[in-house]
């Protein structure tokens, strides 16, 4: 170090503008940087007042400043104090300008980070489930039977379009005759006090679901997709399922609840709606799943009692996973449903491979269910 | 330190004569025009570079984003040259937002799902519970408004001086409340009282140091800045009963709402005129009115700020705004269009991408039910280009935002300001800090602080 450091060196002193931290009045201000002692010598031009000297390596500057030139200066030390300069040179001397204040106050911070996790966790995934389910038990069937009425209102007018009647059901008599045997071998009443009613609609899709009020809704395409009555009647086993545990409602219960708080995680940044779209669909998808599994128990249960294989039901999953593909990976934590492999093996499981099964319907009827949209 | 002392004493009083030859002058600064520094490629970059880091850290990183544009936007608005300074600190919005997921977490999640049951079990319809839930939403809304500024207010300076905003967030909400009843029940007419009313509120709570803000003036002095907007509801009135009552559009003769209805439709579809209406071209007229209601809008908007802002008075300061409706109306129209068309095409391509390489059945089969959604292993890597794709479009429209509305906005705000008086500043010293613990968690939580 036989060469003495390169300092910047003014010809003449810097001018600022000091502000006390207390009154908003401008101090015009001389500046004058004493390297052997490593300090600001702030002065008065007046003379009067006290020289402030702040030491250089505590000298900050105020970041992401909008001004192309000079630069607001503050002193560690003093917390309210601020130095405005013109000249930027003065920068080259301060050996920290951008270093930042020692965290302060984080094992509060992270304290509370803790207790929001914590909150939102058991929130979602105790209590709100917990309180839908003790109160979907209390919601009045006719209730629920009008909830369920309007949903499939919107479902068929949106499925139609808009300006278009709403998309018809199916009501060959044959057809309905078909599907009323179907339910009553199914174990269901099929009287005035029946919890599940059976619909079938006009459209192609391959699909059938569950609403609340004891809505099972089929789509054409489904019955056209099936290749005995075996299939559809596990497919109507496994949507009684879902009736018959109230899951729509209790679902339609606790999406209500957590997707309120979900909104409040993802503020207003930038695509939130997108992040709180697949989050709920998480949430939703751990839960469903259980939903799922839980009908398609109730599916074997039912398919064993009125004689037909519960495999029936892997059957139809078969053509579904044949038309559609299957997921894998990732994706499958998102889905509502389990994944169709795993279901169908659980299904052909579910069979007893000594047992002797028959069919549901007869082949007359089941030509009749074929085509009861005609 | 005495002398010190006396130079400040003397600026003070500068209307009395000076017998004393050898102190300084007074000072001569009787008003203070304020400045507006910064370019717009600096602010968008770092708007750009700060949102991408938000989205690349899932939202968390918006804390420091706020912090940092704010930083900027008051480091550029500069009353006498010397700027204003904002000491917010992201981890005390993180430490707040925390605080308020906490609260808010038990009234949202738990209240919603009773509003629910109630609204299945006595209304069958799940539209009241969502009703229910957003009316009991509000009051939090405006008290979290109110503390946000609150926030705001505590953590800026000028020359070293604090501001603040004195307790008060749950007299705010309630007198929002009142004040939004009263204008729904006038119809919208009496909506310039509650404007008064509540920057009355929050103004007369403000505090600059030792200074206190006043807002004198009267609620219908706001009338004049509704004219433009009273004209185009006047004229839409008017347009209404020479189409309907002295020359109608459709010839009298008991056609019913329906036939008339379909024949307009009909109309719009094809673009031919049905026959026996007299006049259609008049329909046009419409647009022009439209037009002048959007100006009217914004006007309000901005002029009662410049109304307002010229009687509001601290210790005998004052502030004059010369603020230009017609400029700011054009800032205003020109940024938000190219904000929104930016953010119209990249959704357009956004899902013109999801069609491509999903194709149209995926949004169909999202249908609760067994279709699956999600399918083969490549899908995975489409959707997570139509992820970013989207995020992306959504960080673009923020940055452009700044850029081309928030930006113009505050200089044209900042350059028609000025203050006057300002030789009563020397009388005002500084404030305590406000603590303030959950800073701006609530109106965070509740997606209140959309601009800045």
């Amino acid at each position: 170090m036989s060469v003495p450091p390169e300092l910047p060196s003014f010809a003449a002193n810097l001018a600022g503008v000091l502000f006390d931290g207390d009154r908003p009045v401008p101090q015009a201000v001389d500046l004058r940087l004493d390297h052997g002692a490593g300090v600001l010598d702030i002065t008065q031009p007046a003379g009067g007042g006290e020289t402030l000297r702040w030491p250089l390596d505590e000298i900050r500057r105020l970041p992401d400043s909008a001004a192309r030139e000079g630069a607001v200066l503050r002193w560690t030390g003093d917390p309210l104090a601020r130095l405005q300069v013109e000249d930027r040179r003065i920068l080259s001397a301060l050996p920290h300008p951008a270093r930042r204040a020692p965290p302060k106050g984080r094992g509060r911070l992270a304290a509370w980070a803790v207790a929001a996790v914590a909150a939102v966790v058991l929130q979602i995934g105790v209590l709100i489930p917990l309180l839908a389910d003790r109160l979907s038990g209390f919601v009045p069937p006719e209730g629920e039977r009008a909830l369920g009425e309007a949903t499939f209102e919107q479902i068929r007018q949106a499925l139609a379009g808009s300006g278009l009647p709403p998309l018809p059901t199916c009501d060959a008599p044959a057809g309905r005759a078909a599907l009323d045997k179907m339910l009553l071998a199914l174990g269901q009443d099929n009287g005035a006090g029946a919890s599940a009613r059976v619909y079938v609609l006009d459209h192609e899709m391959v699909n059938a679901f569950a609403l609340p009020g004891g809505y099972v809704v089929f789509f054409r395409g489904m019955i056209d997709a099936a290749e005995g009555p075996n299939e559809i009647a596990a497919v109507m086993a496994h949507e009684i399922g879902h009736v018959e545990n109230r899951d729509p409602t209790r679902h339609a219960l606790r999406s209500a609840g957590s997707i309120g708080i979900l909104g409040l995680l993802f503020g207003d940044f930038a695509g939130g709606a997108a992040v709180l779209f697949l989050t709920e669909r998480l949430i939703s998808a751990r839960y469903s799943q259980g939903a799922e599994s839980g009908a398609d128990g109730f599916a074997y249960t039912a398919l064993e009692e009125a004689g037909v294989s519960p495999a029936a039901l892997g059957d139809m999953f078969e053509r579904l996973r044949d038309r559609y593909g299957d997921a894998q990976g990732i994706t499958a934590h998102f889905l509502s449903h389990p994944t169709l492999t795993s279901r169908i093996a659980r299904a052909r499981a579910a069979a007893r491979p000594d047992a002797k099964y028959g069919d549901i319907l007869s082949d007359v009827d089941w030509t009749a269910l074929k085509s009861i949209c005609d | 330190m005495p002398p010190q002392g006396a130079w400040r004493r003397v600026a003070s009083r500068v209307t009395i004569p000076l017998t004393d030859s050898a102190a300084p002058p007074p000072v001569p600064e009787q008003g203070l025009d304020v400045w507006f520094t910064g370019n717009r490629s600096a602010l968008f970059w770092l708007a750009l570079k700060s949102g991408f880091w938000t989205v690349l850290t899932l939202g968390f990183y918006r804390f420091w984003m706020k912090t940092r544009l704010r930083r900027w936007y008051w480091s550029a608005i500069r009353p006498g040259g010397h700027p204003l300074e904002y000491v917010g600190d992201p981890w005390e919005k993180l430490l707040g937002f925390f605080i308020a997921v906490v609260v808010l977490t038990f009234y949202i999640g738990i209240v919603n799902l009773v509003l629910m049951f109630v609204s299945f079990s006595v209304f069958q319809s799940s539209f009241v519970g969502y009703l229910a839930s957003f009316a009991g939403v509000i009051p939090v809304w405006f008290y979290a408004q109110y503390r946000a500024r609150r926030y705001v207010l505590a953590r800026t300076r000028w020359r070293g001086v604090r501001f603040g905003l004195a307790a008060g967030a749950w007299g705010y909400a309630w007198r929002a409340l009142m004040h939004w009843s009263i204008t729904i029940l006038s119809l919208g007419i009496l909506w310039p009282r509650m404007t008064f009313w509540l920057e009355k509120y929050k103004t007369d709570r403000t505090r600059f140091g030792s200074a206190r803000l006043h807002q004198g003036g009267d609620w219908r002095m706001l009338y004049r800045a509704a004219v433009p907007f009273g004209a185009g509801v006047l004229l839409l009135g008017l347009l209404a009963l020479w189409m309907a009552v002295l020359d109608p559009l459709i010839p009298a003769g008991g056609m019913s709402w329906d036939a008339v209805s379909d024949e307009a439709g009909a109309a719009i579809t094809y673009g031919f005129v049905p026959q026996g209406w007299s006049g259609p071209g008049r329909i046009l007229l419409v647009f022009p009115v439209l037009m002048l209601m959007i100006y009217g809008i914004i006007h309000y908007r901005f002029v009662t700020k410049r109304i307002l802002a010229n009687h509001k008075t601290a210790d005998g300061i004052y502030l004059r705004s010369n603020l230009k409706g017609l400029r700011i109306s054009m800032i205003y129209v020109l940024g938000t269009t190219i904000a929104y068309t930016i953010l119209a095409a990249g959704i357009a391509m956004v899902i013109g991408t999801a069609l491509g390489v999903l194709g149209p059945l995926a949004f169909l089969e999202a249908q609760p039910g067994d279709g699956d959604l999600f399918g083969a292993v490549p899908r995975w890597l489409s959707f997570a280009v139509i992820a970013v794709m989207y995020l992306g479009v959504f960080l673009l429209w923020g940055v452009l935002h700044h850029t081309f509305v928030t930006f113009p906005l505050m200089r044209h705000m900042a350059i028609t300001l000025d203050i006057g008086n300002v030789a009563a500043l020397a009388t005002v010293s500084q404030r305590a800090r406000d603590a303030f613990a959950e800073a701006e968690g609530f109106a965070e939580a509740l997606d209140l602080g959309a601009a800045i």
